[in-house]
């Protein structure tokens, strides 16, 4: 009970300190998000990147900058952009991120991006976006028909959408790589908290998945090519200080443990 | 009765599971109706069963509430807090500048991602109790977990430049060989589960009958 409170007290200390003390670590940028960043930059600026918000409130800290970072870049080179969520918390949380994206950069609503709102059973809404995206979606987020938005009525289905970007802390890529991507032939990048990425890199490698941006880190990487530092940025510090002080932790537990066994074994 | 219905539910899913791999590889345009249609009644199920969901834990804490008296403030603070979300929602809509989104922004989302940062503390609490190397292979892996940790920080880049390097060989060799089986093995199991319901030989689904 007492190494319990003694590791609670040394962690807060450790993200205290970093946060008042704000170090700044030089990022290198993985491949991975190299890629990404390439792939959005390499579209022409009357493009349509799909963004789709598949994730909870709860790791917004994580997966919110990611988010944010490509809508940046989108909406900096003048692309299209989609949005949706197909998690109902999800929806209020990437309409407001992108609506504040879009005003910082000048983008009208409507015109450079729309917000279609959230549909419960994520299969049927991802399936029925590549037959009709107006079927599935009558109405956007704000309740205005599709048809009368000037990108509304020009995204029929998946051959309109460049791209797709799950943004999501769960299994959703999954089912829009299976959906999506197999069956209509949609390209799909995948932006995951950490955790997650280990389950997606197969289909990565299998060609399956257009690319993976990975948590924060990957966050941190991409606000590093747009030149903007940010939210990413700003939590590599602190997640650096929690990973290392975890580490230190294992260490230390493990010799203690052996140098018990030791006196026991005299 | 009983047994009517519960071969209705079998012919239904197994027409169901049947038309859905056909229309994979045939098209025609009664096929595509059919398919949409199948698409947007799977959606409007889904939403009823988001409704039933809502009734069964509020009457599960309506129980509570009545005959558990020491989880008496939790349900008591479920259910106001699903009246609450609900008259809003309904008296206001859930549009921007409404008292739904409010209290959603304000309220639900720091608290939720209040509580999920909390696993940081539980998660070096258990790594420093759990982690313990009793044999050689639990080494071996706390020594693969401790390099991705610190390899995939950029204090680990710092520390030492083979540390990235190291984390991602880990990850991207023998971590995605074991995932692969890993997925090889669920995706040989739904399509095993599919063929199963299908074929109306997996009836769990029927609420074990």
């Amino acid at each position: 009970m007492r190494a319990r409170r003694i590791i609670f007290a040394l962690l807060a200390v450790a993200m205290i300190a970093v946060m008042i003390w704000r170090p700044r670590l030089p990022i290198t940028v993985t491949d991975s998000t190299r890629a990404v960043f390439a792939m959005i930059d390499a579209l022409d600026s009357n493009a349509v990147v799909m963004i789709s918000f598949d994730h909870e409130a709860s790791s917004l800290p994580e997966i919110g900058p990611i988010g944010a970072a490509i809508a940046d870049h989108c909406f900096r080179r003048g692309i299209k952009v989609v949005g949706l969520a197909l998690f109902s918390e999800g929806n209020a949380i990437g309409y407001d991120l992108l609506s504040r994206r879009a005003i910082r950069q000048g983008r009208e609503y409507g015109d450079d991006w729309i917000y279609l709102g959230f549909r419960p059973q994520y299969t049927a809404a991802i399936l029925g976006m590549g037959e009709d995206i107006g079927e599935v979606f009558a109405t956007d987020y704000l309740g205005a028909p599709l048809s009368r938005l000037p990108l509304g009525a020009r995204v029929r289905n998946y051959e309109d959408i460049d791209l797709v970007v799950s943004v999501a802390d769960g299994s959703m890529p999954t089912y829009w790589i299976e959906y999506a991507a197999n069956r209509y032939g949609e390209k799909v990048v995948a932006a995951l908290s950490a955790v997650m990425v280990t389950s997606f890199t197969p289909y990565q490698e299998s060609g399956q998945l257009a690319g993976i941006l990975t948590g924060l880190k990957g966050a941190a990487e991409y606000e590093q090519l747009l030149q903007s530092p940010a939210a990413g940025v700003r939590g590599m510090a602190a997640q650096s200080a929690a990973h290392v002080l975890i580490a230190l932790l294992v260490l230390w537990g493990n010799i203690e443990a052996w140098r018990s066994r030791k006196r026991r074994a005299a | 009765m009983s047994m009517l219905r519960d071969r209705l539910t079998i012919l239904t899913a197994a027409t169901a599971g049947v038309f859905m791999v056909v229309q994979y590889f045939v098209t025609s345009p009664g096929m595509d109706a059919t398919y949409r249609a199948i698409l947007n009644w799977m959606q409007v199920i889904f939403a009823c069963a988001l409704m039933v969901g809502i009734a069964a834990v509020v009457k599960n804490h309506i129980v509570r509430l009545r005959r558990r008296r020491a989880e008496r403030p939790y349900s008591l603070v479920l259910l106001a807090s699903v009246a609450a979300m609900a008259s809003m929602g309904f008296s206001g809509g859930i549009d921007q500048g409404s008292s739904f989104l409010w209290a959603f922004n304000h309220l639900q989302a720091p608290m939720q991602a209040t509580v999920f940062s909390l696993l940081a503390f539980y998660v070096t609490s258990a790594a420093f109790r759990g982690f313990r190397a009793r044999s050689v292979e639990s080494a071996v892996l706390i020594a693969a977990g401790l390099i991705v940790l610190i390899g995939r920080v950029p204090l680990g880049e710092q520390i030492s430049a083979q540390l990235p390097a190291a984390a991602e060989w880990i990850v991207n060799v023998p971590a995605l060989a074991a995932k692969r089986a890993i997925l090889i093995g669920i995706g040989l199991g739904m399509v095993a589960t599919a063929l199963k319901v299908i074929a109306g030989v997996e009836r769990t689904y029927l609420g074990g009958r």
